[in-house]
Protein backbone atom coordinates (compact mmCIF):
# COMPACT_ATOMS: atom_id res chain seq x y z
CA UNK A 1 0.00 0.00 0.00
CA UNK A 2 1.56 3.28 -1.00
CA UNK A 3 0.45 6.60 0.34
CA UNK A 4 0.69 9.30 -2.28
CA UNK A 5 1.00 12.91 -1.33
CA UNK A 6 -1.49 14.69 -3.60
CA UNK A 7 0.50 16.27 -6.44
CA UNK A 8 -0.35 19.78 -7.48
CA UNK A 9 -2.05 18.85 -10.75
CA UNK A 10 -5.25 16.85 -10.62
CA UNK A 11 -6.06 14.36 -13.35
CA UNK A 12 -9.74 15.03 -12.85
CA UNK A 13 -11.71 17.07 -10.40
CA UNK A 14 -15.32 17.34 -9.35
CA UNK A 15 -16.34 20.58 -7.67
CA UNK A 16 -19.70 20.39 -5.89
CA UNK A 17 -21.26 18.36 -8.70
CA UNK A 18 -24.93 17.37 -8.56
CA UNK A 19 -27.14 15.47 -10.97
CA UNK A 20 -30.76 14.49 -10.48
CA UNK A 21 -33.10 12.34 -12.57
CA UNK A 22 -36.54 13.62 -11.77
CA UNK A 23 -36.71 13.50 -8.00
CA UNK A 24 -33.85 11.07 -7.56
CA UNK A 25 -30.56 12.75 -6.67
CA UNK A 26 -28.08 10.45 -8.35
CA UNK A 27 -25.05 12.58 -7.49
CA UNK A 28 -25.33 15.05 -4.64
CA UNK A 29 -22.68 17.71 -4.06
CA UNK A 30 -19.72 15.55 -5.04
CA UNK A 31 -16.27 17.11 -4.63
CA UNK A 32 -13.12 15.12 -5.30
CA UNK A 33 -9.78 15.13 -7.09
CA UNK A 34 -8.00 12.25 -8.82
CA UNK A 35 -4.21 12.35 -9.03
CA UNK A 36 -1.68 10.88 -11.46
CA UNK A 37 -0.55 7.33 -10.67
CA UNK A 38 -3.44 6.65 -8.32
CA UNK A 39 -5.53 3.51 -8.50
CA UNK A 40 -8.88 4.46 -7.08
CA UNK A 41 -11.80 2.14 -6.33
CA UNK A 42 -15.32 3.48 -6.36
CA UNK A 43 -17.55 1.50 -4.03
CA UNK A 44 -21.19 1.77 -3.24
CA UNK A 45 -24.35 -0.30 -3.06
CA UNK A 46 -26.56 -0.52 -6.16
CA UNK A 47 -28.05 2.87 -6.91
CA UNK A 48 -25.32 4.70 -4.98
CA UNK A 49 -24.50 6.81 -8.03
CA UNK A 50 -21.36 5.00 -9.22
CA UNK A 51 -22.41 4.77 -12.85
CA UNK A 52 -23.77 8.32 -12.85
CA UNK A 53 -20.47 9.57 -11.45
CA UNK A 54 -18.55 7.79 -14.20
CA UNK A 55 -20.98 9.07 -16.87
CA UNK A 56 -20.43 12.62 -15.64
CA UNK A 57 -16.66 12.16 -15.58
CA UNK A 58 -16.77 10.89 -19.17
CA UNK A 59 -19.06 13.64 -20.39
CA UNK A 60 -21.85 11.23 -21.32
CA UNK A 61 -24.11 13.31 -19.12
CA UNK A 62 -23.91 16.91 -18.03
CA UNK A 63 -24.22 17.92 -14.38
CA UNK A 64 -27.14 20.04 -13.15
CA UNK A 65 -24.71 22.10 -11.11
CA UNK A 66 -21.04 22.13 -10.23
CA UNK A 67 -17.98 21.77 -12.43
CA UNK A 68 -16.05 18.79 -13.73
CA UNK A 69 -12.66 19.17 -15.31
CA UNK A 70 -10.47 16.45 -16.75
CA UNK A 71 -6.85 17.46 -17.39
CA UNK A 72 -8.04 21.05 -17.08
CA UNK A 73 -10.53 20.60 -19.91
CA UNK A 74 -14.17 19.64 -20.28
CA UNK A 75 -14.69 15.86 -20.23
CA UNK A 76 -15.60 15.88 -23.93
CA UNK A 77 -12.46 17.80 -24.87
CA UNK A 78 -10.30 15.49 -22.75
CA UNK A 79 -11.74 12.44 -24.52
CA UNK A 80 -11.28 14.03 -27.95
CA UNK A 81 -7.63 14.67 -27.02
CA UNK A 82 -7.17 11.00 -26.15
CA UNK A 83 -6.51 11.59 -22.44
CA UNK A 84 -9.13 9.13 -21.27
CA UNK A 85 -9.67 5.45 -21.97
CA UNK A 86 -12.93 4.03 -20.68
CA UNK A 87 -14.65 0.71 -20.39
CA UNK A 88 -18.34 0.83 -19.60
CA UNK A 89 -20.70 -1.96 -18.65
CA UNK A 90 -23.26 -0.48 -20.98
CA UNK A 91 -20.77 -0.08 -23.81
CA UNK A 92 -21.81 -2.32 -26.69
CA UNK A 93 -19.70 -3.61 -29.53
CA UNK A 94 -20.10 -3.19 -33.28
CA UNK A 95 -21.65 -6.31 -34.79
CA UNK A 96 -20.76 -8.03 -38.03
CA UNK A 97 -17.04 -7.30 -37.74
CA UNK A 98 -14.02 -9.27 -36.51
CA UNK A 99 -12.23 -8.67 -33.23
CA UNK A 100 -9.13 -7.39 -35.04
CA UNK A 101 -11.24 -4.95 -37.04
CA UNK A 102 -12.98 -3.38 -34.07
CA UNK A 103 -9.69 -3.06 -32.15
CA UNK A 104 -8.13 -1.59 -35.29
CA UNK A 105 -10.95 0.96 -35.40
CA UNK A 106 -10.32 1.97 -31.77
CA UNK A 107 -6.58 2.36 -32.48
CA UNK A 108 -7.33 4.37 -35.60
CA UNK A 109 -9.64 6.74 -33.73
CA UNK A 110 -7.15 7.34 -30.91
CA UNK A 111 -4.87 10.39 -31.22
CA UNK A 112 -1.96 8.48 -29.61
CA UNK A 113 -2.57 4.86 -30.65
CA UNK A 114 -0.62 1.72 -29.77
CA UNK A 115 -0.05 -0.95 -32.45
CA UNK A 116 -3.14 -3.16 -32.87
CA UNK A 117 -1.27 -6.40 -32.12
CA UNK A 118 0.19 -4.99 -28.92
CA UNK A 119 -3.27 -3.91 -27.74
CA UNK A 120 -4.77 -7.34 -28.48
CA UNK A 121 -1.86 -9.11 -26.77
CA UNK A 122 -2.25 -7.06 -23.64
CA UNK A 123 -5.99 -7.70 -23.51
CA UNK A 124 -5.42 -11.42 -24.12
CA UNK A 125 -7.49 -11.55 -27.30
CA UNK A 126 -4.75 -12.27 -29.86
CA UNK A 127 -6.01 -15.87 -30.27
CA UNK A 128 -9.55 -14.71 -31.08
CA UNK A 129 -8.50 -11.88 -33.43
CA UNK A 130 -10.35 -13.40 -36.39
CA UNK A 131 -13.51 -14.31 -34.49
CA UNK A 132 -16.70 -12.34 -35.25
CA UNK A 133 -17.61 -9.96 -32.45
CA UNK A 134 -21.18 -11.30 -32.27
CA UNK A 135 -19.91 -14.82 -31.46
CA UNK A 136 -17.94 -14.04 -28.28
CA UNK A 137 -18.59 -15.22 -24.73
CA UNK A 138 -19.27 -12.68 -21.99
CA UNK A 139 -15.70 -12.81 -20.68
CA UNK A 140 -14.25 -12.44 -24.18
CA UNK A 141 -16.49 -9.46 -24.89
CA UNK A 142 -15.27 -7.89 -21.69
CA UNK A 143 -11.65 -8.29 -22.81
CA UNK A 144 -12.47 -6.73 -26.18
CA UNK A 145 -13.98 -3.77 -24.31
CA UNK A 146 -10.79 -3.56 -22.30
CA UNK A 147 -8.77 -3.52 -25.54
CA UNK A 148 -10.94 -0.63 -26.81
CA UNK A 149 -10.27 1.27 -23.56
CA UNK A 150 -6.50 0.79 -23.85
CA UNK A 151 -6.09 1.30 -27.60
CA UNK A 152 -3.94 4.37 -27.07
CA UNK A 153 -1.80 6.14 -24.48
CA UNK A 154 -4.46 7.52 -22.16
CA UNK A 155 -3.56 9.22 -18.87
CA UNK A 156 -6.74 8.26 -17.09
CA UNK A 157 -8.39 4.87 -17.37
CA UNK A 158 -11.98 4.55 -16.22
CA UNK A 159 -13.45 1.10 -15.71
CA UNK A 160 -17.01 0.25 -14.71
CA UNK A 161 -17.19 -3.20 -13.12
CA UNK A 162 -14.38 -4.37 -15.40
CA UNK A 163 -14.02 -7.98 -14.25
CA UNK A 164 -17.70 -8.94 -14.37
CA UNK A 165 -17.97 -12.18 -16.32
CA UNK A 166 -14.25 -13.00 -16.07
CA UNK A 167 -12.99 -16.14 -14.36
CA UNK A 168 -10.36 -15.99 -11.62
CA UNK A 169 -7.35 -16.36 -13.94
CA UNK A 170 -8.62 -13.74 -16.34
CA UNK A 171 -9.30 -11.43 -13.42
CA UNK A 172 -5.77 -11.79 -12.09
CA UNK A 173 -4.27 -11.21 -15.53
CA UNK A 174 -6.52 -8.19 -15.92
CA UNK A 175 -5.38 -6.57 -12.69
CA UNK A 176 -1.72 -7.23 -13.31
CA UNK A 177 -2.11 -5.34 -16.61
CA UNK A 178 -3.90 -2.56 -14.77
CA UNK A 179 -1.10 -2.31 -12.20
CA UNK A 180 1.40 -1.93 -15.03
CA UNK A 181 -0.66 0.93 -16.39
CA UNK A 182 -0.79 2.65 -13.02
CA UNK A 183 2.94 2.03 -12.59
CA UNK A 184 3.51 4.14 -15.71
CA UNK A 185 1.94 7.11 -13.99
CA UNK A 186 -1.63 6.70 -15.24
CA UNK A 187 -4.56 7.19 -12.95
CA UNK A 188 -7.00 4.29 -12.84
CA UNK A 189 -10.52 4.73 -11.51
CA UNK A 190 -12.69 1.64 -11.26
CA UNK A 191 -16.14 0.93 -9.92
CA UNK A 192 -16.58 -2.53 -8.51
CA UNK A 193 -18.75 -4.60 -6.27
CA UNK A 194 -15.95 -7.06 -5.53
CA UNK A 195 -14.66 -5.56 -2.31
CA UNK A 196 -11.64 -7.82 -2.18
CA UNK A 197 -10.55 -6.28 -5.49
CA UNK A 198 -10.76 -2.81 -4.04
CA UNK A 199 -8.90 -3.97 -0.94
CA UNK A 200 -6.12 -5.67 -2.89
CA UNK A 201 -5.66 -3.24 -5.76
CA UNK A 202 -6.71 0.30 -4.90
CA UNK A 203 -4.44 2.90 -3.29
CA UNK A 204 -7.52 4.83 -2.49
CA UNK A 205 -11.13 3.87 -1.90
CA UNK A 206 -14.14 6.12 -2.38
CA UNK A 207 -17.40 5.05 -0.75
CA UNK A 208 -20.50 6.49 -2.39
CA UNK A 209 -23.96 6.32 -0.90
CA UNK A 210 -27.06 8.00 -2.33
CA UNK A 211 -24.83 10.15 -4.51
CA UNK A 212 -22.74 11.45 -1.62
CA UNK A 213 -19.13 10.69 -0.77
CA UNK A 214 -19.16 8.93 2.61
CA UNK A 215 -15.53 7.98 2.88
CA UNK A 216 -12.33 8.72 0.97
CA UNK A 217 -9.05 7.14 2.01
CA UNK A 218 -6.86 4.07 1.83
CA UNK A 219 -8.55 0.73 2.43
CA UNK A 220 -6.93 0.72 5.90
CA UNK A 221 -8.33 4.15 6.68
CA UNK A 222 -11.79 3.12 5.54
CA UNK A 223 -11.64 0.10 7.81
CA UNK A 224 -10.53 2.31 10.71
CA UNK A 225 -13.28 4.79 9.91
CA UNK A 226 -15.90 2.05 10.13
CA UNK A 227 -14.86 1.94 13.68
CA UNK A 228 -14.21 -1.06 14.48
CA UNK A 229 -12.27 -4.11 15.39
CA UNK A 230 -13.71 -7.46 16.26
CA UNK A 231 -13.15 -9.16 19.60
CA UNK A 232 -14.20 -12.75 20.12
CA UNK A 233 -13.73 -15.00 23.16
CA UNK A 234 -15.32 -17.79 25.16
CA UNK A 235 -16.50 -17.43 28.74
CA UNK A 236 -16.53 -20.48 30.97
CA UNK A 237 -18.13 -18.79 33.96
CA UNK A 238 -21.70 -17.52 34.28
CA UNK A 239 -22.22 -14.84 31.62
CA UNK A 240 -23.36 -11.54 33.06
CA UNK A 241 -24.78 -9.91 29.89
CA UNK A 242 -25.48 -6.59 31.55
CA UNK A 243 -21.86 -6.32 32.67
CA UNK A 244 -20.63 -7.19 29.18
CA UNK A 245 -22.91 -4.55 27.66
CA UNK A 246 -21.38 -2.07 30.09
CA UNK A 247 -17.94 -2.49 28.51
CA UNK A 248 -16.48 0.74 27.08
CA UNK A 249 -16.30 1.60 23.32
CA UNK A 250 -18.76 -1.15 22.41
CA UNK A 251 -20.32 -0.96 18.95
CA UNK A 252 -22.19 -4.23 19.06
CA UNK A 253 -22.32 -7.45 21.02
CA UNK A 254 -23.62 -10.90 20.24
CA UNK A 255 -23.76 -14.06 22.32
CA UNK A 256 -23.99 -17.60 21.06
CA UNK A 257 -23.55 -20.32 23.65
CA UNK A 258 -20.43 -19.47 25.59
CA UNK A 259 -18.97 -17.45 22.70
CA UNK A 260 -19.07 -13.67 22.87
CA UNK A 261 -18.51 -11.50 19.78
CA UNK A 262 -17.96 -7.80 20.13
CA UNK A 263 -17.28 -4.94 17.75
CA UNK A 264 -15.41 -2.15 19.44
CA UNK A 265 -14.27 1.35 18.54
CA UNK A 266 -11.22 0.92 20.78
CA UNK A 267 -10.36 -2.75 21.15
CA UNK A 268 -7.47 -2.12 23.55
CA UNK A 269 -9.66 -0.30 26.05
CA UNK A 270 -12.49 -2.82 25.71
CA UNK A 271 -10.19 -5.79 26.35
CA UNK A 272 -8.59 -4.01 29.29
CA UNK A 273 -11.99 -3.47 30.88
CA UNK A 274 -12.98 -7.08 30.08
CA UNK A 275 -10.23 -8.41 32.32
CA UNK A 276 -11.59 -6.17 35.08
CA UNK A 277 -14.94 -8.02 35.02
CA UNK A 278 -13.40 -10.88 36.97
CA UNK A 279 -14.24 -13.56 34.47
CA UNK A 280 -11.32 -14.87 32.51
CA UNK A 281 -11.85 -14.88 28.69
CA UNK A 282 -10.51 -17.89 26.80
CA UNK A 283 -9.40 -18.07 23.13
CA UNK A 284 -9.35 -14.31 22.87
CA UNK A 285 -9.05 -12.99 19.30
CA UNK A 286 -8.84 -9.40 18.22
CA UNK A 287 -9.05 -8.71 14.50
CA UNK A 288 -9.72 -5.86 12.16
CA UNK A 289 -12.86 -5.63 10.05
CA UNK A 290 -12.54 -6.62 6.42
CA UNK A 291 -13.22 -3.90 3.91
CA UNK A 292 -16.55 -5.55 3.24
CA UNK A 293 -17.73 -5.28 6.83
CA UNK A 294 -16.33 -1.78 7.04
CA UNK A 295 -18.26 -0.86 3.93
CA UNK A 296 -21.48 -2.32 5.30
CA UNK A 297 -20.91 -0.59 8.65
CA UNK A 298 -20.34 2.80 7.00
CA UNK A 299 -23.36 2.62 4.72
CA UNK A 300 -25.59 1.27 7.48
CA UNK A 301 -24.53 4.04 9.83
CA UNK A 302 -25.43 6.55 7.13
CA UNK A 303 -28.82 4.86 6.55
CA UNK A 304 -29.51 5.08 10.27
CA UNK A 305 -28.42 8.71 10.39
CA UNK A 306 -30.58 9.84 7.47
CA UNK A 307 -33.72 7.83 8.14
CA UNK B 1 -13.37 8.19 -39.51
CA UNK B 2 -12.30 6.58 -42.81
CA UNK B 3 -11.72 3.32 -40.95
CA UNK B 4 -15.23 3.52 -39.55
CA UNK B 5 -16.71 4.08 -43.03
CA UNK B 6 -14.61 1.21 -44.41
CA UNK B 7 -15.73 -1.05 -41.59
CA UNK B 8 -19.39 -0.07 -42.07
CA UNK B 9 -19.10 -0.98 -45.76
CA UNK B 10 -17.29 -4.26 -45.04
CA UNK B 11 -19.94 -5.44 -42.63
CA UNK B 12 -22.76 -4.41 -44.99
CA UNK B 13 -21.17 -6.40 -47.81
CA UNK B 14 -20.93 -9.37 -45.41
CA UNK B 15 -24.63 -9.16 -44.64
CA UNK B 16 -25.97 -11.39 -47.40
CA UNK B 17 -29.63 -10.92 -46.58
CA UNK B 18 -29.30 -7.17 -46.74
CA UNK B 19 -27.30 -7.29 -49.97
CA UNK B 20 -29.97 -9.53 -51.50
CA UNK B 21 -32.78 -7.16 -50.64
CA UNK B 22 -31.03 -4.00 -51.74
CA UNK B 23 -29.19 -5.25 -54.86
CA UNK B 24 -30.82 -8.39 -56.28
CA UNK B 25 -34.43 -7.79 -55.22
CA UNK B 26 -35.07 -4.49 -57.12
CA UNK B 27 -33.55 -5.95 -60.30
CA UNK B 28 -35.63 -9.12 -59.85
CA UNK B 29 -38.76 -7.10 -59.28
CA UNK B 30 -38.00 -5.15 -62.46
CA UNK B 31 -37.91 -8.41 -64.41
CA UNK B 32 -41.13 -9.69 -62.88
CA UNK B 33 -43.10 -6.50 -63.44
CA UNK B 34 -41.62 -5.05 -66.62
CA UNK B 35 -40.43 -8.33 -68.17
CA UNK B 36 -43.72 -9.70 -69.55
CA UNK B 37 -45.04 -6.28 -70.64
CA UNK B 38 -44.56 -5.17 -74.20
CA UNK B 39 -43.03 -1.87 -75.19
CA UNK B 40 -46.30 -0.08 -74.67
CA UNK B 41 -46.15 3.49 -73.46
CA UNK B 42 -47.12 4.18 -69.87
CA UNK B 43 -49.95 6.69 -69.90
CA UNK B 44 -49.40 10.03 -68.18
CA UNK B 45 -45.62 9.79 -68.32
CA UNK B 46 -45.09 11.77 -71.47
CA UNK B 47 -44.19 8.76 -73.58
CA UNK B 48 -42.06 6.45 -71.45
CA UNK B 49 -42.12 2.76 -72.32
CA UNK B 50 -42.80 0.15 -69.65
CA UNK B 51 -39.14 -0.80 -69.62
CA UNK B 52 -37.89 2.75 -69.23
CA UNK B 53 -40.51 3.63 -66.63
CA UNK B 54 -39.80 0.63 -64.45
CA UNK B 55 -36.05 0.92 -64.86
CA UNK B 56 -36.04 4.29 -63.11
CA UNK B 57 -38.71 3.22 -60.64
CA UNK B 58 -36.80 0.10 -59.57
CA UNK B 59 -33.39 1.80 -59.51
CA UNK B 60 -34.92 4.43 -57.22
CA UNK B 61 -36.59 1.69 -55.17
CA UNK B 62 -33.28 -0.19 -54.81
CA UNK B 63 -31.43 2.91 -53.68
CA UNK B 64 -34.26 3.69 -51.27
CA UNK B 65 -34.04 0.17 -49.82
CA UNK B 66 -30.28 0.38 -49.35
CA UNK B 67 -30.23 3.70 -47.54
CA UNK B 68 -33.47 3.59 -45.58
CA UNK B 69 -33.56 0.01 -44.32
CA UNK B 70 -29.85 -0.14 -43.55
CA UNK B 71 -29.65 3.04 -41.53
CA UNK B 72 -32.79 3.00 -39.46
CA UNK B 73 -32.52 -0.51 -38.05
CA UNK B 74 -28.76 -0.42 -37.50
CA UNK B 75 -28.85 2.88 -35.66
CA UNK B 76 -31.75 1.90 -33.43
CA UNK B 77 -30.08 -1.39 -32.52
CA UNK B 78 -26.66 0.11 -31.93
CA UNK B 79 -28.14 2.79 -29.72
CA UNK B 80 -29.85 0.11 -27.69
CA UNK B 81 -26.76 -2.11 -27.44
CA UNK B 82 -24.52 0.75 -26.35
CA UNK B 83 -22.19 0.84 -29.34
CA UNK B 84 -23.12 4.49 -29.92
CA UNK B 85 -22.18 5.17 -26.29
CA UNK B 86 -18.90 3.34 -26.70
CA UNK B 87 -18.07 5.43 -29.76
CA UNK B 88 -18.70 8.59 -27.77
CA UNK B 89 -15.76 7.57 -25.58
CA UNK B 90 -13.45 7.80 -28.58
CA UNK B 91 -12.05 10.87 -30.28
CA UNK B 92 -14.57 10.40 -33.12
CA UNK B 93 -16.55 13.64 -33.43
CA UNK B 94 -20.24 13.22 -32.54
CA UNK B 95 -21.48 13.59 -36.11
CA UNK B 96 -18.90 11.06 -37.32
CA UNK B 97 -21.12 8.08 -36.59
CA UNK B 98 -24.06 9.43 -38.57
CA UNK B 99 -21.88 10.60 -41.45
CA UNK B 100 -20.22 7.17 -41.64
CA UNK B 101 -23.64 5.53 -41.76
CA UNK B 102 -24.80 7.77 -44.60
CA UNK B 103 -21.54 7.40 -46.51
CA UNK B 104 -21.56 3.62 -46.30
CA UNK B 105 -25.24 3.47 -47.29
CA UNK B 106 -24.41 5.59 -50.32
CA UNK B 107 -21.71 3.14 -51.36
CA UNK B 108 -24.12 0.21 -51.16
CA UNK B 109 -26.90 2.04 -53.01
CA UNK B 110 -24.73 2.52 -56.10
CA UNK B 111 -24.62 -1.19 -57.12
CA UNK B 112 -28.37 -1.49 -56.57
CA UNK B 113 -28.90 1.31 -59.13
CA UNK B 114 -26.41 -0.05 -61.64
CA UNK B 115 -27.66 -3.66 -61.49
CA UNK B 116 -31.17 -2.51 -62.42
CA UNK B 117 -29.74 -0.51 -65.35
CA UNK B 118 -27.74 -3.50 -66.59
CA UNK B 119 -30.75 -5.81 -66.42
CA UNK B 120 -32.89 -3.22 -68.20
CA UNK B 121 -30.37 -2.87 -71.02
CA UNK B 122 -29.81 -6.60 -71.40
CA UNK B 123 -33.40 -7.83 -71.17
CA UNK B 124 -35.64 -4.90 -72.08
CA UNK B 125 -33.19 -3.23 -74.48
CA UNK B 126 -33.61 0.21 -73.01
CA UNK B 127 -31.64 2.68 -75.11
CA UNK B 128 -30.42 5.99 -73.78
CA UNK B 129 -27.65 8.42 -74.65
CA UNK B 130 -24.41 8.26 -72.66
CA UNK B 131 -25.15 11.56 -70.89
CA UNK B 132 -28.54 10.20 -69.86
CA UNK B 133 -27.02 7.14 -68.20
CA UNK B 134 -24.57 9.28 -66.29
CA UNK B 135 -27.19 11.81 -65.30
CA UNK B 136 -29.60 9.08 -64.22
CA UNK B 137 -27.01 7.41 -62.03
CA UNK B 138 -25.97 10.72 -60.51
CA UNK B 139 -29.49 11.97 -59.87
CA UNK B 140 -30.83 8.73 -58.37
CA UNK B 141 -27.72 8.37 -56.27
CA UNK B 142 -27.82 11.96 -54.98
CA UNK B 143 -31.57 11.79 -54.40
CA UNK B 144 -31.11 8.78 -52.15
CA UNK B 145 -29.45 11.11 -49.59
CA UNK B 146 -32.93 12.39 -48.79
CA UNK B 147 -33.95 8.90 -47.66
CA UNK B 148 -30.65 8.26 -45.90
CA UNK B 149 -31.48 11.25 -43.70
CA UNK B 150 -34.97 9.80 -43.14
CA UNK B 151 -33.39 6.48 -42.13
CA UNK B 152 -31.17 8.22 -39.58
CA UNK B 153 -34.15 10.09 -38.17
CA UNK B 154 -36.17 6.87 -37.77
CA UNK B 155 -33.15 5.18 -36.16
CA UNK B 156 -33.03 7.85 -33.48
CA UNK B 157 -36.79 8.04 -33.12
CA UNK B 158 -37.68 4.38 -32.65
CA UNK B 159 -36.27 1.72 -30.38
CA UNK B 160 -35.20 -1.87 -31.06
CA UNK B 161 -38.54 -3.62 -31.44
CA UNK B 162 -40.50 -0.75 -32.95
CA UNK B 163 -37.98 0.22 -35.59
CA UNK B 164 -38.70 -2.59 -38.07
CA UNK B 165 -42.49 -2.16 -38.32
CA UNK B 166 -42.14 1.63 -38.48
CA UNK B 167 -39.51 1.40 -41.21
CA UNK B 168 -41.60 -1.14 -43.14
CA UNK B 169 -44.74 1.01 -43.07
CA UNK B 170 -42.85 4.08 -44.24
CA UNK B 171 -40.85 2.12 -46.79
CA UNK B 172 -43.77 0.34 -48.45
CA UNK B 173 -46.05 3.34 -48.05
CA UNK B 174 -43.63 5.66 -49.79
CA UNK B 175 -42.74 3.10 -52.47
CA UNK B 176 -46.29 2.22 -53.46
CA UNK B 177 -47.93 5.64 -53.04
CA UNK B 178 -44.98 7.39 -54.68
CA UNK B 179 -45.37 5.27 -57.80
CA UNK B 180 -42.20 3.17 -57.60
CA UNK B 181 -44.11 -0.08 -58.02
CA UNK B 182 -46.77 1.01 -60.46
CA UNK B 183 -47.61 4.26 -62.22
CA UNK B 184 -49.63 6.62 -60.04
CA UNK B 185 -51.78 7.39 -63.10
CA UNK B 186 -53.66 4.19 -62.29
CA UNK B 187 -54.71 5.61 -58.90
CA UNK B 188 -57.97 7.51 -58.29
CA UNK B 189 -57.62 11.26 -58.83
CA UNK B 190 -57.81 12.24 -55.13
CA UNK B 191 -54.94 9.85 -54.34
CA UNK B 192 -52.93 11.13 -57.30
CA UNK B 193 -53.26 14.65 -55.90
CA UNK B 194 -51.69 13.48 -52.68
CA UNK B 195 -48.96 11.33 -54.21
CA UNK B 196 -47.48 14.18 -56.23
CA UNK B 197 -46.34 15.67 -52.91
CA UNK B 198 -44.48 12.56 -51.76
CA UNK B 199 -40.67 12.50 -51.84
CA UNK B 200 -40.65 9.15 -53.66
CA UNK B 201 -42.86 10.56 -56.43
CA UNK B 202 -40.50 13.47 -56.90
CA UNK B 203 -37.55 11.06 -56.70
CA UNK B 204 -38.83 8.89 -59.57
CA UNK B 205 -39.79 12.08 -61.42
CA UNK B 206 -36.13 13.19 -61.48
CA UNK B 207 -35.07 10.09 -63.41
CA UNK B 208 -38.10 10.05 -65.71
CA UNK B 209 -37.45 13.62 -66.84
CA UNK B 210 -33.91 12.63 -67.81
CA UNK B 211 -35.16 9.57 -69.70
CA UNK B 212 -37.42 11.87 -71.71
CA UNK B 213 -34.36 13.87 -72.65
CA UNK B 214 -34.80 16.89 -70.40
CA UNK B 215 -33.61 18.21 -67.10
CA UNK B 216 -35.46 17.24 -63.90
CA UNK B 217 -38.48 19.42 -63.19
CA UNK B 218 -37.90 22.27 -60.78
CA UNK B 219 -40.91 21.20 -58.77
CA UNK B 220 -39.52 17.68 -58.20
CA UNK B 221 -36.11 19.05 -57.25
CA UNK B 222 -37.70 21.52 -54.84
CA UNK B 223 -39.83 18.80 -53.22
CA UNK B 224 -36.95 16.42 -52.72
CA UNK B 225 -34.61 19.12 -51.40
CA UNK B 226 -37.37 20.31 -49.08
CA UNK B 227 -37.89 16.81 -47.69
CA UNK B 228 -34.15 16.37 -47.36
CA UNK B 229 -33.93 19.52 -45.24
CA UNK B 230 -36.86 18.43 -43.06
CA UNK B 231 -35.48 14.89 -42.57
CA UNK B 232 -31.92 16.12 -41.91
CA UNK B 233 -33.14 18.71 -39.39
CA UNK B 234 -35.29 16.04 -37.72
CA UNK B 235 -32.38 13.62 -37.60
CA UNK B 236 -30.07 16.28 -36.15
CA UNK B 237 -32.63 17.22 -33.50
CA UNK B 238 -33.29 13.59 -32.51
CA UNK B 239 -29.56 12.90 -32.47
CA UNK B 240 -28.93 15.76 -30.05
CA UNK B 241 -31.84 14.71 -27.87
CA UNK B 242 -30.43 11.19 -27.73
CA UNK B 243 -26.95 12.49 -26.89
CA UNK B 244 -28.27 14.44 -23.92
CA UNK B 245 -29.78 11.38 -22.33
CA UNK B 246 -26.83 9.20 -23.35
Amino acid sequence: MKTTAPPATAVASFADVSKAYGRVRAVDGLTLDLHPGETVALLGPNGAGKSSTLDLLLGLRTPDSGRISVFGKSPQAAIAAGHVGAMLQSGGLMEGVRVREIVGLACDLHPKPYPVDEVMDRAGIAQIADRMVDKLSGGQEQRVRFALATAGAADLIVLDEPTTGMDVTARQAFWSTMREQAGQGRAVLFATHYLEEADAIADRVLVLHKGRLLADGTAAEIKAKAGARRIAFDLECEIDEAALRGLPFLASLSLSGTTVRIQSHDADATVHALYGLGCYPRNLEVSGLGLEQAFVAITEAEEARTS
Amino acid sequence: MNTLIKLEITRTLRNKKFMFFSVVYPAGLFLVIAGPQGDSVVSGTGGLTMGAFYMVAMASFGALTAVLMGNSERIAKEREKGWVRQLRLTALPGRGYVLAKIASAAVVSLPSIIVVFLVAVAIKHVHLAAWQWLALTGVIWAGSLCFAALGVAIGYLANGDAVRPITMIIYFGLSILGGLWLPTTSYPQWLQDITTWLPTHAYAGLGQAIELGGAPHGRDVAIIVGYFLVFAAGAAWLYRKDTRKA
